[in-house]
């Protein structure tokens, strides 16, 4: 559950409020001094070459303004506001420089720099950031929930004092192996048989196929580094939950389709997981009370020693 | 499968580490064909030296209990022998312990197993 306060939610909408409210007055100010189409897009170099009508340009701006406010809203925590203002004098620094740079007379050409232009809307953000972190303090600090933290029943696997441990079990998805395996071998066929530039299609299979092959089988670990999870073919991609981050640990019965809506790295609300199949899962509830699950066997061992070494890691 | 080392232990930590094998073969957690961790992998995951995994994984190969191929790193032999042969050799070394504790020498504990045989 995100437990951010109103009055969190209120200092993460007030800079992009803001920004759209600078941006809105300046757009009315220089009213007369821009084209009916703006530029808004530009080359490498700076020149312009896409362009936009005003009011397809100010319902889009405003747009994008309203919809980064919803999704920083809906989404942020305390230790992030700063990132919240950041963003806002990202985007809003961004969107005046473009004003600025279609203040031009008629037959010039538009000329956005990239250096400069970029360089002032990094400058607006690394301000608006600091205001925001500064803010911060205004917001008192999320009060930890109850029941939670390592001292939380659950499973523990009791190690000698000088005792280290390690835990590992590979699993897989038969099913996402196939799957993926056919479509890694769809795109050579796909390149070999269909004229171009057709077959360019074909590469989607490779676009499918190495992530679904990568992530049909993983690697499950539980040490003094935390839990990992990673494709048991290659070191990377990789999940890992530090012992810091761990409140505790235990298992439970997955459903793939109702608990994740579906197989592979899944990402809801408040909880991620890597869900291989329906069934027995290793479920760490992580601080700020996010959960992250993965569905392997053996999994009361596994909660049971990242029990203990996360409570063992408090202590040192 | 688990692994757990105690360097407070008077068993050299290979040793521990090869126990550990034995036992999660014995008790069915790992399977005959299965995979060991990379010994680099375990090293850093126990906090101890790579030389000492691969001691213990070398004592493993010479109990028959796994195969070390280069590239394709130590494996549990298949078959379903392998959790019986796990469970005798943790048997032996258990018998060799006490041999020890009751001051046999090398020959005589020797002597004692070829006269079990029979």
């Amino acid at each position: 559950m995100n437990r951010a306060t109103p009055r969190l939610r209120a200092l993460v909408a007030l800079p992009f409020v803001l920004a759209l409210a600078v941006h809105l007055l300046l757009f009315a100010r220089w009213r007369d001094e821009l084209p009916a189409e703006l530029a808004t897009h530009f080359s490498v170099g700076g020149e312009a070459d896409g362009w936009t009508g005003r009011t397809a340009y100010i319902v889009v701006s405003t747009a994008l303004f309203l919809g980064l406010a919803a999704g920083w809203t809906a989404f942020v925590r305390r230790r992030y506001l700063w990132a919240a203002w950041a963003t806002a004098g990202f985007a809003g620094g961004l969107l005046v420089q473009l004003l600025r740079a279609n203040r031009v007379d008629e037959f010039e050409v538009q000329v956005f720099s990239p250096g400069m232009d970029l360089g002032v809307a990094l400058a607006v953000a690394a301000v608006a950031g600091g205001a925001g972190w500064a803010l911060g303090s205004l917001v008192p600090e999320e009060p930890p929930a109850a029941g939670r933290g390592p001292a939380a029943a659950g499973p523990r696997l009791p190690l000698g004092s000088g005792e280290t441990a390690r835990w590992s079990k590979d699993t897989g998805s038969r099913t996402l192996t196939v799957l993926a395996a056919l479509a890694l071998a769809a795109a050579p066929v796909t390149l070999l048989v269909v004229s171009w530039p057709d077959a360019l299609l074909g590469l989607l299979g490779l676009v499918i196929g190495v992530p679904g092959l990568a992530l049909a089988r993983v690697r499950v670990t539980v040490d003094r580094h935390g839990l990992t999870v990673r494709s048991a073919l290659a070191s990377r991609p990789r999940v890992r939950v530090p012992l810091d981050g761990v409140e505790g640990a235990s298992v439970r019965e997955i459903d793939a389709v109702t608990d994740f809506g579906g197989w592979g790295y899944r990402v809801r609300a408040h909880r991620t997981g890597v869900v291989l199949r329906s069934g027995e899962a290793l479920v760490v509830r992580r601080d700020g009370g996010r959960e992250f699950a993965v569905t392997v066997p053996d999994a009361r061992t596994a909660a049971a020693l990242l029990n203990t070494l996360a409570e063992r890691h408090g202590k040192v | 499968m688990l692994f757990r080392v105690d360097p407070a232990s008077s068993v050299p930590l290979g040793d521990q580490i090869a126990a550990c094998v034995r036992g999660a073969l014995a008790d069915g957690s790992a399977e005959p064909g299965e995979r060991l961790p990379a010994a680099r992998e375990l090293a850093d995951s126990l906090g101890v030296n790579v030389h000492t995994v691969l001691r213990g994984y070398q004592r493993l190969r010479e109990e028959g209990l796994i195969e070390l191929r280069r590239g394709r790193g130590a494996v549990i032999v298949p078959g379903v022998a392998a959790p019986d042969r796990a469970r005798l050799v943790s048997r032996l070394r258990e018998a060799a312990a006490e041999a020890r504790e009751l001051g046999l020498t090398e020959a005589e504990f020797l002597e004692l197993a070829r006269t079990s045989l029979g």
